[in-house]
């Protein structure tokens, strides 16, 4: 029963850490760039689908807002902090990334302050019994639910959609891509909006159970982009895995072990997974022609 | 080059404008430290705004009355984020400072760990205010300090976790669990519990467990405390995580006391737990009841001055209040900005100084590392129990209320 327990709540925030990896993912596959301030990417689209829900907007409006402004937000950083460093073939994006991370942090303490505040959310927050003394709220139930409609309606656009496919050529081959007549420019920058929203809506489902600051992001990256490193930067499927996976081994360490070594088992997944299969558990080899 | 040069010049003029307000006459230089962003902020934010409360009503009235001329306060701010690091920096800065008397501040005691020392080598005094952490102040428990320009000034840990084992034990409960943060707070305050708990001799730890900044799951720690018995959890950390624990106590339907430090009364607790931190009960200097004219006119005049309702954390902008009053006085009485005589006021303090936390009578003497509650304002009857309802603390004990409503 309580491995059960442990087994649920630590899916459920594995979940998230995979939603937030497949945003990372996306822009990997185009463009093999990171956004490193998605973080405060996802913190700033939750401030401003707060401040919606604040000034009265209904909770059914405030999910698309928001998973717009975390478009806008993507297609924003793509469009100042990574195209020019792409043009450049260079990887001063790393450097710029950070820098419109650590500047997203300081403009939201300017404007919404420094404390955590919570989210509010027309999901109820009391606990259902799911059988055997296991109790989930429906909030984790709609993370669950969230996350893999989010995979299935990217991976939808990717396959079903002309812009879609466009994107997927430019992943899978850039050059051969632009040699279609694909535009690889537009392609990166939509890779970058869908990043942006898929963050924008993992913050979004998770700010009921995490509340909403400027430093909420902060951890959840770190596990988030563990995630994408172990299972391999281009796997759809492996990063909801892996991301449950590692989030139901935390819970069992810190109850079996002890609390203080609940992020070890990440650190070291991560440095075994680098060591062992540098492109992921997932990942295929790559094949470097000298 | 182009952008730097009139940057410098605006900066080089900035000063000379400074210096010259200075000139106009002469004034008490008070710096205010402490965290106004990051988790521990509301803390931070709810001191500094009580300490310039008094210090406006203070320079209202033309300032402090020094050996017969009256002084205005001037105050610099700083922010140390919470961080150990940036207090360390914030404090070398005000070390060499010319012209600086005093410091009011610091929250985390692991910033007064790492920044104090260099306040006490530039022989600058300050009050440590709010600050609890057993650690904060027993790094000058040492026979090589003869003299010491700290001065705590809160409810510290040592009174509080008296009263929380005292609580649990007055509850009839005989298991408990421990729940700390990873910070020098939670880990001294895990100290402070043990060594009362050892004292009591009825009450046995169950369960002991730790949390970091930032974690938000603690569903491993909630369900240990639970599969191991414990009857009460005492708790020690910061606002955000103290929520998490109550919230997953609420979700997993496992209703016992949460007794803790202080901090159970931030507003990001209270906010974020909402229903689930009912009944939690945390020791307080200060709660936001206006049970005699003094305290009504305080929270009145702060509602005013900031636009709020509700403090973000009461318990800081009182002490911070009262600490302002008691420097003021300590000035007065050593008719001097020098800080070495401040030191000597604040040691033998003459006149009673009436706050809004306890008329303070001599609340330091002579310090003696042997005795550490020689630079310790507070005793066990500043302090009452503290209950939360429904997103407000109330006094947990009506006698406590009716003490506190009788005072003046």
């Amino acid at each position: 029963m309580i491995i059960g327990q442990l087994t649920v709540s630590g899916a459920a925030m594995g979940l998230v850490y995979a939603l937030v990896a497949y945003g990372f993912q996306m822009t990997y596959a185009t463009s093999e760039s990171i956004n490193f301030g998605q973080g405060e990417l996802l913190m700033v689209s939750t401030f401003l689908a707060l401040s919606l829900s604040n000034l009265g907007v209904p909770y059914p409006l405030v999910v698309p807002a928001g998973l717009l402004i975390g478009a806008l937000l993507g297609l924003f950083v793509e469009r100042t902090a990574v195209r020019f460093a792409l043009e450049q073939r260079n990887e001063n994006w790393i450097l710029t990334t950070i820098i419109f991370g650590l500047f997203a942090v300081s403009a939201a303490e300017n404007i919404w302050g420094t404390d955590d505040v919570p989210f509010p959310t027309p999901i109820p927050q009391n606990a259902v019994n799911i059988g055997g003394g296991v109790t989930v709220t429906p909030v984790e139930i709609s993370v669950a639910v969230g996350v893999f409609l989010v995979m299935v309606l990217v991976e939808l656009f990717r396959r079903r959609t002309l812009l879609g496919k466009a994107v997927e050529a430019v992943s899978a081959d850039r050059d051969a891509a632009e040699l279609m007549g694909i535009s690889a420019t537009t392609a990166i920058a939509v890779s970058y909006a869908l990043s942006g929203a898929v963050a924008a809506f993992a913050g979004i489902l998770v700010a009921p159970i995490t509340s909403v600051g400027p430093n909420m992001a902060a951890s959840l990256i770190l596990k988030a982009f563990s995630v994408a490193v172990v299972a391999g930067l281009r796997s759809g499927t492996g990063v909801a895995l892996v991301g449950v996976a590692l989030g139901v081994i935390e819970s069992l360490t810190a109850f079996y072990i002890g609390s203080g070594w609940r992020d070890a088992p990440g650190l070291i997944l991560l440095i075994l997974a680098l060591a062992m299969r540098p492109n992921g558990i997932f990942g295929k080899a790559a094949i470097r022609k000298v | 080059m182009k952008i730097a040069r009139p940057l410098i010049l605006a900066g080089a003029m900035a000063g000379l404008l400074a210096s010259h307000a200075h000139a106009a006459g002469r004034t008490f230089n008070l710096a205010i430290t402490g965290p106004f962003s990051g988790g521990s902020a509301p803390m931070g934010i709810s001191m500094r705004d009580g300490v310039m409360l008094a210090v406006n009503q203070i320079n209202a009235k033309g300032g402090i009355d020094v050996g017969g001329k009256m002084e205005k306060i001037h105050v610099i701010e700083r922010d140390d984020e919470g961080q150990n690091q940036r207090g360390a920096l914030v404090a070398q800065e005000l070390a060499s400072m010319p012209g600086l008397s005093a410091v009011i501040g610091t929250v985390n005691t692991g910033v007064a760990i790492a920044g104090d020392k260099f306040l006490q080598a530039a022989h600058i005094v300050k009050l440590v205010t709010p600050s609890s952490g057993t650690a904060a102040m027993s790094q000058w428990d040492k026979p090589s300090v003869k003299s010491l320009y700290m001065f705590r000034f809160s409810a510290q840990d040592g009174i509080q976790s008296s009263m929380v084992v005292e609580q649990a034990a007055k509850m009839g409960f005989t298991k408990v669990a421990i729940f700390n943060d990873t910070t020098n707070y939670g880990v001294s305050g895990r100290d402070d519990l043990m060594r009362k708990i050892k004292a009591n001799g009825h009450i046995k730890v169950v369960d002991h467990e730790e949390f970091n900044i930032g974690e938000k799951d603690m569903t491993a720690q909630v369900l240990r405390a639970r599969a191991a018995g414990a009857q009460a959890i005492l708790i020690w950390g910061i606002g955000p995580e103290l929520a998490a624990v109550a919230n997953e106590m609420g979700k997993i339907g496992y209703h016992v006391p949460l007794i803790g430090g202080w901090t159970l009364s931030m507003s990001n607790f209270l906010d974020n737990a909402g229903k689930n931190a009912n009944g939690t009960m945390t020791p307080q200097s200060f709660i936001q009841d206006p049970v005699n004219p003094i305290v009504a006119k305080f929270i009145k005049e702060y509602q005013t001055a900031y636009h709020v309702k509700v403090m973000p954390s009461p318990m800081s902008a009182a002490e911070g209040y009262d600490a302002m009053l008691v420097l003021a006085a300590a000035v007065h009485q050593a008719g001097s900005n020098d800080p070495t005589r401040i030191r000597n006021a604040l040691e033998d303090l003459k006149t009673p100084v009436t706050g809004v936390i306890a008329t303070w009578k001599h609340p330091y003497s002579k310090w003696n590392w042997k005795d550490p509650m020689s630079h310790e304002a507070f005793r066990r009857d500043d302090v009452v129990m503290g209950m939360v309802k429904n997103g407000r603390i109330v006094y947990a004990n009506a006698s406590e209320r009716e003490r506190e409503a009788k005072r003046r």
